[in-house]
């Protein structure tokens, strides 16, 4: 597999002051099908390295000017997965630990026969098919780990995604002639599926959160313009549940740090449960005020509320305070996201509640000008 | 009336199957291709009246090249081509734009299709 990376024949180049040698070497080296380049010596090699970039350099260790060592010290640096072997008609064991330590791959004591030439080539050609091989493979390994999230992500609801289409066409196809149950079970699978496929999400954007790639960003940012985006997405599911959002914000609230897309996400979530556990007719109320170094917004519902010895844990993963009621099925990791969301921020969660009356969830923000709060006072 | 043909590209034989169905109840012709490549081949020897393309196939963004590939033939400069996508829902993360000076694309559809939907644009692009 000689020159497996490039299509064409492995180029060689010789750089050696001696005519004779230079041109044995080549008539060995072009019999074994290679292409050789030959130079007299250091600063024409290296001239002819760096137009050519050869796959395998000799170079002769004792030159008239540029000496070998220097030669191959700067090959070694400057062409890419270049083989670099040392010929030398003096072959010490100081000399060659030298040339290798500069970055040269083996040496070739003179005098030596095509075969041994021939030889030492090719065990080069194979030692650099190897390394430029481990150095694809690593560089896709470090790729792969910076996108693993994204390819299982992928990996992992691509087959749900498929199988809703799927019943999806079944309903397209046959669905006049099923009874009702029968629509029913199809519609139970459909949700069941959509689950999963949010409760695959959450669980990545956790696994994102933990290796950094969400809520990256820091900049200034004025959480009326968060609210106001989470509030309108919210509107339309509190307006079909017939459920009141009411918002009480004021406008000089202090300026946080943060990562607006996830934060509104957090808010999405907090009043997304809040809705679903406020019965029809009730109420969903957000409001916010400047505190002493931070910022809190309050999530108040008039729902059924959380008992007082489950309130520790609803943060916790997959932990669900109220029965297996079908309409509040969640992915069970809503609420994790949020707190470890509010955790990157430096900020805190909270929640109160009494049963019965509602649930009132705290969020609290560090301020971007904890000393000069004046300056904080974002622009209206 | 001859049926109107609509050329589908996805490299997922279970997801061509599918809404093969539904396109084929709207009452069209489908061409299904499995990959990138035998897509744009059979869309020059098809020529047909609408294509849909999935944007990621063996490769991440393999849908945009067959895309401009398409619209760089003589039959795909006016066609109407959708894109398919099944990128993540929430946030802009994993959200797949395509760069502003691109071929232009009729309709982004996210997985899964509704039926309906399906064949309401459909029906709307080719001006049924």
């Amino acid at each position: 597999m000689i020159g497996m990376m490039n299509a064409q024949r492995p180029l060689i180049l010789i750089i050696d002051d001696e005519e004779v040698l230079r041109d044995g070497c080549r008539q060995t080296l072009e019999r074994s099908g290679y292409v050789v380049l030959t130079a007299g010596d250091g600063a024409e090699g290296i001239k002819l390295a760096k137009e050519n970039k050869p796959d395998l350099a000799f170079v002769d260790l004792k030159m008239p000017g540029m000496s070998g060592m220097e030669i191959i010290e700067f090959l070694s640096k400057d062409i890419p997965d270049i083989i670099l072997i040392m010929i030398t008609g003096y072959a010490t064991i100081v000399s060659a630990v030298e040339a290798i330590q500069k970055g040269a791959y083996d040496y070739l004591p003179k005098p030596f026969s095509p075969d041994q030439l021939r030889a030492a080539a090719k065990r080069g050609l194979e030692h650099r098919n190897l390394k430029i091989e481990t150095r694809l493979l690593r560089e896709e390994k470090e790729r792969m780990e910076r996108h693993f999230i994204t390819f299982v992500s992928h990996e992992m609801r691509s087959p749900l995604v498929v199988i809703r289409q799927c019943m999806e066409s079944l309903k397209a196809v046959a669905g006049d002639r099923f009874d009702k149950d029968v629509t029913d079970l199809i519609e139970r699978c459909s949700t069941r599926v959509q689950n999963l496929e949010g409760l695959i999400e959450h669980w990545l954007d956790l696994s994102r959160i933990e290796n950094g790639t969400l809520a990256q960003k820091k900049e200034p940012l004025r959480l009326q313009q968060i609210i106001s985006r989470s509030v309108e997405e919210m509107a339309p599911i509190c307006n079909e549940r017939g459920i009141a959002l009411e918002v009480n914000v004021p406008e000089d609230l202090f300026q946080i740090v943060g990562d607006e897309e996830s934060l509104v996400r957090v808010f999405i979530n907090i009043i997304g449960n809040a809705t679903k556990y406020t019965p029809e007719g009730g109420r969903i109320a957000v409001s916010a005020r400047n505190g002493e170094d931070n910022v809190a917004v309050y999530i108040a519902d008039t729902g059924v509320g959380i008992p007082q010895d489950k309130l520790p844990f609803i943060f916790e993963p997959f932990f669900r305070a109220a029965g297996k009621e079908e309409r509040h099925r969640g992915s069970g990791l809503g609420l994790t996201f949020c707190k470890k969301i509010m955790e990157s921020h430096g900020g805190e969660i909270g929640a109160t509640s009494k049963e019965g009356k509602g649930t009132t969830c705290t969020l609290k923000f560090p301020i971007l000008h904890p000393q000069t709060k004046k300056l904080n006072h974002a622009p209206a | 009336m001859t049926k109107k043909k609509i050329l589908l590209i996805d490299d997922d034989k279970d997801f061509l199957f599918a809404t093969k169905l539904i396109l084929e109840k709207g009452g069209y012709e489908v061409f299904l291709a499995e990959d990138g490549k035998s897509g744009v081949e059979m869309w020059k020897s098809v020529t047909p009246d609408l294509a849909i393309i999935d944007m990621m196939m063996e490769t991440w963004g393999e849908g945009f090249s067959v895309l401009k590939k398409i619209r760089a033939t003589d039959t795909g400069k006016d066609t109407p081509l959708f894109m398919l996508s099944a990128v993540d829902l929430q946030g802009p993360y994993q959200s797949f734009e395509p760069p502003p000076e691109f071929p232009k694309v009729n309709r982004v559809l996210h997985k899964p299709v509704k039926a309906d939907d399906l064949l309401g644009y459909i029906a709307q692009a080719l001006g049924k």
